[in-house]
């Protein structure tokens, strides 16, 4: 029976094999959601799902787009937004 | 619209928001552009056009569209390019530290290979000797 924590679904389940060619399950917790674009709500694309601590140890154009408003705006509405820009 | 010389914004990638001056109309689609940005071949859709034209050769160089862009007042920042730094190993091979390869085949390779006796792992040596005593 495993421990009382992992009997819940609050922690995803990882089927391992071993060499032996047994499987056992790990656990782990979930990761958090897709980073969503501000403005319009579209999935980001180029943006890992990681837990905060594995999010620290890559580097920043890893994390993002190069672009202006990357990694807060999808490429759409930052088009959108410097097409504005320029024309005023 | 998109001409030799006209100003336009970038707006897709990571030079997006700079100013930049269309050098050369390679095709229907493709421009090549110099300014704030890289000097690149670039698709006219990732180009806003502003309404300014400026007053360049086809295939101006560098330095023209700065002082071309700063007539405008349009400052250009220049980009550090980076040096290519030498390997340590090329250092320590040019002081002697290291012997450097040479073409030359060792004669060693010709002769016949002796089979060499299996590795034991030291799980299997370990086996051995418990049974020896």
């Amino acid at each position: 029976m495993p421990e009382p924590r992992f009997r819940s679904r609050t922690y995803r389940r990882i089927t391992k094999k071993l060499p032996g060619g047994d499987h056992v399950i790990h656990y782990a917790k979930r990761k958090p959601g897709v980073a969503k674009c501000a403005k319009c709500g579209a999935s980001l694309k180029g943006i890992p799902r990681e837990r905060p601590y594995k999010m620290q140890i890559l580097g920043k154009s890893k994390k993002r787009n190069e672009r202006p408003y990357g990694g807060n705006l999808c490429s759409k509405c930052s088009r959108q937004l410097i097409k504005k820009e320029a024309r005023q | 619209m998109y001409e030799t010389g006209r100003l336009c914004v970038k707006i897709a990638g990571r030079d997006a928001r700079q100013k930049c001056v269309i050098i050369e109309v390679l095709d229907d689609n493709f421009v090549m552009i110099d300014g704030q940005t890289r000097r690149r071949k670039c698709n006219i859709k990732h180009l806003e056009p502003l309404d300014k034209v400026l007053k360049l050769k086809k295939g101006a160089s560098h330095s023209d569209v700065v002082s071309a862009l700063k007539s405008e007042g349009i400052e250009v920042t220049e980009r550090k390019t980076k040096t290519k730094k030498e390997r340590i190993v090329k250092k320590r091979k040019a002081a002697g530290e290291i012997a450097e390869k040479t073409t030359e085949e060792p004669a060693k390779k010709e002769e016949p290979k002796a089979v060499k006796p299996a590795k034991e792992t030291k799980k299997k040596a370990e086996l051995k000797e418990k049974k020896k005593k």
